[in-house]
């Protein structure tokens, strides 16, 4: 019966769903895992990469030595798989699959700069997630269309709210969060979160959290940037304007390994190797 | 036939507009209020075409009002002044532009910084500590030039406007009526320029009693994150 | 141009370049603001001056803006002088049987790169429909662009230092604007070196 209602988007099955969009968030739940922790002091995001394997080309990805920096290049370190600069003062992670994503961030990063365009101001964290997600809504209801198979999470600051941490999924929904995670194992991730979340956590105990939580989540046990994006939002101690910072392989090696997490080659030897996509969907298109 | 001025002191900012309106050398209205309250913390001091004025008014006042009931905040100062030139910017290059010369004020409840701007009907901006529209621009400029001074506060604010007013009446041939508002982190407030000591009146009566109303969003949703 | 008045000049040194521009925002021959700057960061290698119409000044600045950061974001990478110059074309372009009354004028040092380790400091400037002149010693557009002309033709020496040429942009700005009665009001310098860019106020007649 419920088949009869799966092969449009924009039709409520009898039980009052929309096949479609449940299986989109289906396809999240497989992805690699993102998550991140908000603290009075700026936010901690990370996210697993799960496209990894010894025959990919990542000499020309991001995370070279030469760039990136402290000022205003930091964003410029790593990600560029699963966490994008959207504007000056918000960065996102997203789960689900790469090219939907791809479109949203390139819709994202222009709704913003039309923002500034007419204000003169960066965008509030809020509005811009209501941008997306107003669009993310309009494929669940205007016919002939797929959702976009995306969740986001998304970390910023404004000077009227302050640091704010975001989640929004592909039927338009969105909420504000203290800790939260996307992707596989999310429920399980959540749960530890919600056992070590602290009122009043700073950065730095933020940071560990987000990825103490992220190592018992993963399925290998030793963390490495390999596999891993990480970045912080936080406040310039200077000009106490926001900073986005997407750190570099090596940086994120180095917290690891001050974290006792891992963040060390040789454990990684074996642990994705011949897998190709990795994890359990083992397909390279749509498992970041 | 037009006239007004602003001015920012440490924590406020006054705006002060004629109330004429009339064609050429006939004025047929002398109590015509061309001081437009945007939001709970942003007023308008406008002038130009007759009709494009008011037009204008009401479009930016509408739209500072939605902005406000879709995000329950109001915009920034800053912000209203960018949009409200980007607005003029856009129309001065349409087939009918609006006629409008502003001088903005707004107080930054987030920064607890007064803001002044004069824009004109191409779309200028310039962030000035004092400016002027209209007649005025010819004997108050220079008179602000000589009093204003940084951090004033609110009683010397009103002297210097006062100044401006005395020189107005004394050099230019056209008789004005002056409306006059401050705002500061109360809100806007109605000012009596003409009496001996507007501030004293100001400050011994309840703050709700000289609050001009400002369009709030019709909910009650508190005030979050936009207080100081 | 004539409405709101202003100048900015750019000079090339030794490994530097310099841009300047005055501080004031007219309304004919009344002075409206002293803080109207007209040269703006695209990066801390690269600065450009709009020196014309206000109105026009702050509509091309959000222009470009919004496309240099998208180029940002996109490329992850700052753009080069050489190409923000043709994005400057391109934008002003677009608006020909229409323009932006503005003469931009840029200037910027390229990052070393191994293809071109040496890279010369680069001056472009253009006309208000986007022609592009890139000149080796000097460029200088706005209300005094013919008085800073020839103060710059017998100022400017090749080679000069970074603090040699903040000395002969600023005189040559000053003393050309004192003779412009649109231009003036204060000064801001921008002395642009592969380490670091020096910032300076300069203090000018009010009159």
């Amino acid at each position: 019966m419920a088949r009869r209602y799966d092969s449009r988007t924009t039709i409520f099955s009898p039980e009052g769903r929309l096949f479609q969009v449940e299986y989109a968030m289906e396809a999240i739940s497989h992805a690699g895992t993102v998550l991140a922790v908000l603290s009075k002091e700026g936010i901690a995001m990370a996210a697993e990469k799960k496209v990894t394997g010894k025959l990919l080309d990542l000499s020309l990805a991001p995370g070279g030595e030469g760039m990136g920096g402290e000022g205003t290049e930091a964003w410029m370190g790593g990600g560029g798989e699963k966490i994008f600069l959207l504007n000056n003062n918000i960065l996102a992670g997203l789960a689900g699959i790469t090219s939907d994503a791809n479109s949203l961030v390139n819709f994202a990063r222009n709704s913003a700069q039309k923002h500034l365009f007419t204000y003169d101001e960066d965008i509030p964290v809020e509005m811009l997630v209501q941008r997306l997600c107003d669009m993310k809504q309009g494929y669940t209801q205007f016919g002939g269309l797929r959702p976009f198979g995306v969740a986001l999470l998304y970390m910023g600051w404004d000077p009227i709210y302050g640091f704010q941490l975001y989640q929004s999924d592909p039927s338009g929904n969105y909420s504000g969060w203290k800790a939260t995670c996307i992707g596989s194992n999310h429920s399980s991730a959540s749960s530890l979160l919600k056992q070590d979340y602290k009122e009043d956590l700073t950065l730095e105990e933020a940071k560990s959290l987000c990825l103490k939580v992220m190592s018992k989540t993963m399925d290998s046990t030793k963390l490495s940037s390999e596999k891993l994006e990480f970045a912080t939002m936080t406040l310039h101690p200077q000009t106490k304007q926001p900073l986005s910072k997407i750190y570099r392989p090596s940086e994120l090696d180095g917290l690891l390994r001050d974290l006792e997490l891992g963040g060390t080659k040789e454990d990684l030897i074996g642990a994705m190797e011949g897998t190709g996509g990795g994890g359990a969907v083992g397909n390279v298109a749509i498992s970041t | 036939m037009e006239c007004s001025f602003g001015l920012t002191g440490k924590d406020y900012v006054l705006l002060c507009s004629d109330m004429s309106a009339g064609r050429s050398i006939i004025r047929m209205k002398s109590d015509e209020n061309k001081i437009k309250t945007l939001g709970p913390h942003l007023a308008m001091a406008y002038g130009g075409e007759p009709g494009d004025t008011n037009n204008f008014a009401e479009y930016v006042e509408r739209n500072m009002r939605l902005y406000h009931i879709r995000n329950h905040y109001p915009l920034l100062p800053e912000s209203a002044s960018a949009w409200i030139r980007r607005t003029l910017a856009e129309s001065i290059r349409s087939r009918k532009p609006y006629s409008v010369n502003l001088l903005l004020a707004g107080y930054d409840t987030t920064t607890t910084k007064p803001h002044l701007y004069w824009i004109d009907y191409l779309g200028t901006k310039a962030v000035v500590p004092y400016a002027a529209h209209g007649m005025g621009v010819y004997v108050s400029l220079s008179t602000m030039d000589k009093w204003w001074f940084n951090d004033m506060n609110k009683r010397e604010g009103v002297d210097v406007l006062k100044k401006c007013i005395d020189e107005v009446k004394k050099r230019i041939t056209v008789h004005f009526n002056f409306n006059c508002i401050l705002i500061d982190k109360d809100g806007i407030h109605h000012i009596d320029i003409e009496s001996e000591d507007p501030i004293t009146e100001l400050e011994s009566q309840q703050p709700k009693e000289t609050l001009v109303d400002a369009p709030n969003p019709p909910l009650d949703i508190g005030n979050v994150g936009v207080t100081a | 141009m004539e409405l709101n008045g202003g100048s900015v000049v750019a000079m090339i040194g030794k490994d530097c370049v310099a841009i300047a521009s005055d501080l004031r925002l007219g309304n004919q021959a009344v002075g409206i603001a002293s803080n109207f700057d007209k040269v703006f960061p695209v990066n801390d290698k690269l600065y450009y001056g709009l020196p014309g119409l206000a109105t026009d000044v702050y509509t091309l600045r959000e222009h470009l803006r919004f496309r240099v950061n998208m180029y940002r974001m996109k490329e992850e990478r700052e753009i080069t002088p050489k190409t923000f110059t043709h994005l400057v074309s391109s934008t002003l372009y677009e608006k020909r049987f229409g323009p932006f009354f503005i003469e931009p004028v840029v200037a910027g040092l390229p990052t070393p790169t191994e293809l071109d380790p040496h890279p010369k400091p680069f001056i472009s400037t253009m006309d208000t429909i986007g022609c592009i002149t890139t000149p080796k010693d000097f460029a200088v557009a706005g209300t005094a662009a013919d008085k800073l002309y020839g103060v710059a033709e017998g100022l400017w020496e090749p080679d000069l230092e970074p603090e040699d040429l903040f000395e002969t942009v600023s005189q040559t700005l000053l003393n050309a604007v004192d003779r412009d009665a649109l231009s003036g009001w204060g000064a801001v310098v921008h002395i642009i070196t592969q380490d670091k860019v020096i910032t300076r106020t300069l203090r000018a007649r009010m009159d």
